[in-house]
């Protein structure tokens, strides 16, 4: 009896302390920070018989709601994952697997699982039970999900950034392949990265010839240009690009040209610096056709003398043969025409001035003058000529100015019979003189038409007329022009303001030598 | 007194014909030379007191007849008037050795008060 009382003590000592044993393994697992759950494989549909507390933490039910369901309550209404197949699978086979999965809280949000499966088997082999361990990853699966956005929108912007720069490249190589002016690029030893088809087809050269050489060995030499060097030269050292640099030069295949040159250091950082772009325009043809504009019109001009002449003399022979009683009607007719050949000679000298002052042949005789009283005589004598005209001087500088005085009177009459011309309504000029620093300021005002935005831009170029006043008020467009060059040859200058309607101030500067 | 023979070479009829017109009421003798290669030998030949002469004229231009006159013994002393509308015209008289430059179109007043403050000296 005692052997069995001390058996029966026995067993229950070792009852107690399996329970001990159990109560110890409960609160392990209830301290742990995975979730754990055991299910019984032997039940239909797997039901769940033992959650921890961490399970319960992490899914949001409670003890009660979770024993006896399938765990696959957790993955809710989102059930087509590839996971659910390998979890299946493993299940079937009795094995263990590790996967992740979407699973969702009681409260409908949706957390990562990182899911342990593993079979418990009894001696037979048969599988009796599944532990499932898991783990709430969100955290880290939302880094990881935000690191991959963040690397395809990086990736993205990569891709749209290369698209732009190639389509940026694209559109400037089109630019550059189609605008006529010819350019080179070279580096800093004058070695020529790239020229486009212009260049090429310009020069009679092919790319092989060109890119890769020196600039000055191109074509047998043709660029061997020494002032073409010197240019080059000055552009690296200093930054300053070369701007309208004009080359004469005779090429051997392709003959004499005269280029205007541009030339700018460039930098591309991070890329390239000190590379020299050369924009190469051809003006040959533009200068050949000014020149045969000058040509033309200095013979023409001359070849409307010849008979101008022989008109002037002959009819100042008949004046001279008119007998003493003469009918004075035929006298003032004969004196009228003889008027009139000497306005065709003044048009036609304008139109030599303008062919002078084109090829730089304006002759001034700078002398000093009182430019009061030039403007005073200018004044008076258009005072004469067109009696009518109300013609207002005021101011007086006792200034001497250094210049051509009969071009400056030629000047002042060009703008007082502008100032009549222009404005038939109003017989009103103005003019003014007065000293501004070390300039005389001449300013004739009139109150006429007035000259549009757009007229005033064009108004100093030769040959330029206002095109709805030609039928009204002929003209060649030669005077304003002339004028202009006349005070710019003084190292002054003659401009205009003016609005349609309300009439247009002409101005112009003299430098001043000495005050009286 | 022997009237003052005056030679005109142009290569313009109607300059020719106006001049010659003007200078005859004017009491010269007046000869006149359309074609400017035939001037030298006219000049050898008549002797003249005084060439107006124009400038641009075909195959032998005013400026080469200047210096071909300056440089023939018989002729080198002849007065010379240059008559042109071109606008270098009085550079290359003064350049050349002319007597006197008038400027086309002129008034005869300035062709008669050249002519005359030249046949004076």
């Amino acid at each position: 009896m005692r052997k069995n009382a001390s058996g029966i003590n026995n067993s229950k000592q070792r009852i107690e302390n399996k329970n001990n044993d159990l109560d110890l393994y409960l609160k392990a697992l209830n301290s742990a920070y995975s979730g754990i759950i055991i299910t019984d494989n032997l039940q239909y549909d797997n039901p769940i018989i033992y959650c921890n507390k961490a399970f319960e933490t992490i899914s949001g039910y409670a003890h009660d709601e979770i024993i006896g369901h399938n765990c696959r309550f957790l993955q809710a209404q989102d059930r087509s994952q590839a996971e659910r197949k390998i979890i299946k699978e493993s299940i079937a086979r009795g094995e263990e697997c590790k996967i992740e999965i979407r699973n969702y809280r009681k409260d409908g949000t949706l957390f990562w699982n990182e899911l342990f499966i593993s079979p418990v088997k009894n001696d037979d082999g048969q599988v009796t039970h599944f532990i499932g361990v898991q783990n709430d990853i969100s955290d880290r699966k939302k880094a990881e999900y935000d690191l991959r956005e963040e690397k395809s929108h990086v990736e993205l912007k990569i891709q749209q950034r290369t698209k732009e720069l190639q389509d940026k490249e694209s559109f400037l190589s089109s630019i550059i392949e189609t605008v006529r002016e010819s350019l080179l690029v070279l580096d800093a030893n004058y070695i020529v990265l790239s020229a486009n088809r212009h260049f090429l087809n310009s020069f009679k050269v092919t790319t092989e010839e060109t890119v890769g050489n020196l600039l000055f060995d191109l074509g047998n030499q043709q660029w061997d240009i020494s002032s073409l060097k010197e240019m080059l030269t000055r552009i690296l050292p200093t930054n300053n690009p070369v701007i309208d640099y004009e080359v004469d030069h005779i090429f051997p295949h392709i003959g004499r040209k005269v280029m205007l040159l541009n030339a700018y250091r460039i930098e591309f950082e991070g890329q390239y610096k000190d590379r020299i772009l050369i924009a190469i325009e051809d003006i040959t043809e533009k200068k050949e056709q000014n020149r045969r504009k000058d040509d033309f019109l200095s013979i023409a001009s001359h070849e409307l003398k010849t008979p101008l002449t022989t008109i002037k003399g002959l009819f100042q022979i008949l004046q001279r043969l008119s007998a003493e009683n003469t009918d004075p009607k035929y006298v003032s007719t004969l004196d009228k025409i003889t008027a009139y050949i000497d306005r065709l000679n003044l048009l036609i000298a304008k139109l030599l001035d303008t062919s002078k002052i084109q090829s730089g042949n304006l002759e001034l005789h700078m002398d000093p003058f009182e430019i009061d009283k030039t403007v005073q005589d200018a004044v008076e004598s258009m005072r004469l000529a067109a009696p009518d005209s109300d013609i207002q001087l005021t101011g007086n500088t006792g200034s001497i100015v250094a210049g051509d005085e009969l071009q400056i009177i030629q000047v002042l009459n060009n703008l007082l019979s502008n100032a009549i011309k222009y404005s038939p309504e109003s017989k009103k000029v103005e003019v003014s003189i007065h000293k501004v620093a070390n300039f005389i300021k001449i300013s004739v005002r009139d109150y006429g038409m007035g000259i549009s935005y757009q007229d005033r831009l064009k108004i100093f170029e030769r040959f330029f007329r206002v095109s709805h006043i030609q039928k009204k008020f002929p003209g060649l467009g030669i005077g304003l022009y002339v004028s202009h060059e006349i005070i710019l040859h003084h190292k002054g200058t003659l401009w205009v303001e003016s609005e349609p309607g309300e009439g247009s101030t002409f101005n112009f500067t003299l430098p001043i030598v000495t005050n009286k | 007194m022997q009237p003052k023979k005056i030679m005109i070479c142009d290569d313009d009829r109607g300059i020719l014909e106006m001049l010659e017109l003007f200078l005859e009421l004017e009491g010269y003798n007046v000869i006149c030379e359309i074609n400017s290669t035939h001037l030298t030998k006219q000049l050898i030949s008549h002797k003249p007191d005084l060439l107006l002469l124009d400038l641009w004229m075909p195959i032998l231009s005013g400026d080469q007849l200047i210096k071909i006159i300056r440089s023939t013994p018989e002729i080198k002393e002849t007065p010379i008037i240059v008559l042109s509308a071109s606008v270098d015209g009085p550079e290359i008289a003064g350049n050349l050795g002319a007597n006197g430059f008038v400027a086309k179109p002129f008034d005869l007043t300035d062709i008669t008060d050249k002519i005359n403050s030249i046949l004076k000296n």
